[in-house]
């Protein structure tokens, strides 16, 4: 009972700020402004009569194809479009339509505001030990009857409470706003996954449910690496930095290094879990889901581990 | 039960290489009021910061209540109530949310007495208002009121009357008092020296980490210190004529002012007749002992003379 008030505490302190609102109402909009554009842009007329609309696309890309290889043009592109054509073809034959616009169709389309949401997790996550250094606040919170561990406990764990309410606030807000804009329906609704390999159904309800899952595996990790980044420099703009560096130039870093041999070892490699979902290939070789998840849990324990060992030590003299 | 709240034991903290804190020993009775005093830079605050475990202690051993804080932490802490240096509030709650978030960590604290507690420092009508709207001494009774919001029997308060009006100042004092007639024992930094001789029952003096000396505050009848103050007409004569009855005293001259030094009662009686008799008109006898301040100052080798206060004697 005892641990729950200080969990209590953190949560109030969280909801009273500002930002926080923004951090809720930003997604939301962004949900209302594109689904409501793609409301107005769709034309139905078109939507009924998708076969004759693909089938005059394919046309139109062959030709491409064909000009493309007679300028030479890199191979990636070649292969890029004869990709696009496939997944076509293959929407043709299997009647599968591309382009109806349901609710677990726009909540898929919406996935990218994940990233978003990601930032707005690393901001409250390495906020939430530093500014208590900053504010002074810190020896108000240290002096109560609690182990320091306890403090630090409480707020990793209302970080991920407010992390993963957040995430699956704006999963349900997008599916809300998708179904009254597009409809309730499309739980069934396939879409074409293309490997690299082959091309195959899936169904766009189990990409969502799994991407559900990955992001709050993804979160705790970024959560956890803000944490000790805060506490090791209490600094909240050092933690903001490094954690976005690490979420969003990931990719760009893991270029350079994608060829060492421990590149798959590294945070960068394993963080976008979602690679995982259409088995795309991934950037470097050999990773596999549980593989991924292995090395982010090795990481996220030695994180904490340290994180606890510094907090729990540290003179505080701010 | 230990009789004392408070024990530190040869208590060091080291802090590059130096003794910040440096085999500093006392003890703290139940009910009374103990003030720390010393140059900035002594350690006072670093001791304090040591006592409610903000920082670790290098070498020796603090007992609150008994326990040692070091290996009963959680049990120790639940008595102490603490301001260490400003009280740092979340500026975007309100100053009754700031205290609901303390009150949260202690056990059974009712409405009721966190109400209690803001009407005792005088915050009814700002308490939902946000802390950020808050002046200094607002600030300050806030934090003051956290403090004793469990009803602590150590409190610890880091320059307590920092930001409060002399009213703020007396009703503290007051209260503190109060306090320590129901047993609490509390721990007082403060750079206002004569706060402090006002407010103490013990002052230890700390210069450089250590411990120079436990005064008794109020032990000016056992104060061997004492100058009484002769104002006269006749500086002059009446020096030559004191001078000559009590060679083994020293005399001074100050202004209007006969200063004599170590008299006691009845040396005082005999001088007042003397110079009554050799028609000296004297305005006033008064008796001044040095303040904390003056020995304070002479102690930590500041050296300087500042004012000297009255004492009543009875």
């Amino acid at each position: 009972m005892k641990f729950l008030s200080l969990v209590h505490n953190e949560w109030i302190k969280i909801v009273n700020r500002p930002r926080t609102w923004i951090f809720i109402i930003l997604p939301i909009l962004l949900l209302l402004g594109v689904g409501i554009y793609t409301k107005t842009h769709i034309d139905p007329a078109e939507q009924k009569h998708w076969r004759e609309g693909l089938a005059a696309q394919v046309k139109e890309d062959k030709k491409q194809l064909e000009e493309s290889e007679e300028n030479d043009d890199p191979e990636e592109i070649i292969a890029m479009q004869e990709r696009d054509i496939k997944e076509k073809e293959y929407a043709l034959k299997h009647n599968v339509p591309p382009e109806k616009m349901t609710t677990w169709k726009f909540m898929k389309n919406m996935s990218w505001i994940s990233m978003l949401l990601g930032l707005f997790v690393i901001i409250v996550a390495s906020d939430i030990v530093s500014s208590e250094f900053a504010r002074g606040t810190i020896k108000m919170l240290l002096i109560r009857p609690y182990s320091r561990w306890k403090i630090l406990l409480s707020k990793l764990v209302t970080t991920l409470i407010f992390s993963f309410a957040l995430w699956i606030g704006f999963v349900a807000a997008s599916w809300l706003i998708g179904g009254v804009l597009f409809g309730f329906g499309g739980f069934d609704q396939p879409y074409l996954v293309d490997n690299g390999h082959a091309i195959y159904e899936k169904l766009i309800s189990t990409y969502i449910f799994e991407n559900i899952g990955l992001h709050l595996i993804e979160f705790t990790v970024l959560v956890v690496l803000a944490f000790l980044i805060s506490t090791i420099f209490y600094s909240n703009a050092i933690a903001i930095g490094v954690s976005m560096l690490v979420m969003l130039a990931g990719n760009t870093i893991l270029l350079f290094i994608a060829d060492k041999p421990w590149a798959k070892y590294t945070l960068f490699a394993n963080l976008d879990l979602t690679q995982f979902i259409d088995k795309q290939e991934t950037l470097v070789e050999g990773l596999t889901l549980p593989f991924s998840l292995t090395v982010l849990a090795i990481y996220a324990i030695v994180m904490l581990a340290i994180t606890f060992a510094i907090f729990q030590k540290r003179d505080v003299n701010s | 039960m230990s009789e004392y709240t408070l024990e530190l034991e040869q208590v060091t903290k080291q802090l590059g290489g130096k003794n910040v804190v440096d085999g500093l020993s006392f003890r703290v009775k139940k009910g009374e009021i103990f003030g720390l005093l010393g140059p900035n830079g002594a350690g006072k605050t670093t001791t304090i910061r040591m006592i409610v475990g903000l920082i670790s202690i290098t070498s020796g051993e603090i007992k609150i209540n008994g326990l040692n804080i070091q290996e009963h932490y959680e049990k120790a802490m639940e008595h102490v109530g603490a301001i260490v240096e400003n009280p740092q509030m979340y500026n975007y709650l309100t100053g009754y949310k700031n205290l609901m978030q303390y009150a949260r960590m202690a056990p059974n604290i009712t409405k009721e007495r966190i109400n209690e507690v803001v009407a005792l420092v005088k915050l009814e009508d700002a308490i939902h208002e946000k802390v950020k709207t808050y002046s200094l001494g607002m600030r300050q009774r806030l934090g003051v009121a956290q403090a004793l919001l469990h009803q602590p029997s150590l409190l610890i308060l880091d320059e307590p009357t920092n930001g409060l009006d002399p009213q703020g100042i007396y009703d503290l004092r007051t209260y503190l008092r109060r306090l320590t007639n129901k047993g609490v024992s509390v721990v007082v930094s403060s750079h206002l020296l004569s706060e402090m001789q006002l407010m103490c029952d013990r002052v230890a003096i700390i210069q450089r980490g250590k411990l120079i000396r436990i005064d008794d505050v109020i032990t000016m009848d056992n104060e061997k210190e004492v100058k009484v103050h002769f104002q006269v007409d006749d500086v002059q004569k009446a020096f030559q004529l004191i001078k000559g009855s009590h060679p083994e005293l020293v005399i001074e001259k100050d202004g209007n002012e006969l200063i004599v030094e170590k008299a006691v009662k009845e040396d005082v009686r005999d001088m007042n007749r003397m110079l009554v008799m050799a028609d000296i008109s004297v305005y006033g006898i008064e008796w001044k002992t040095k303040t904390l301040e003056e020995r304070f100052l002479e102690m930590t080798g500041k050296g300087g003379r500042s004012d000297e206060i009255l004492v009543s004697r009875s």
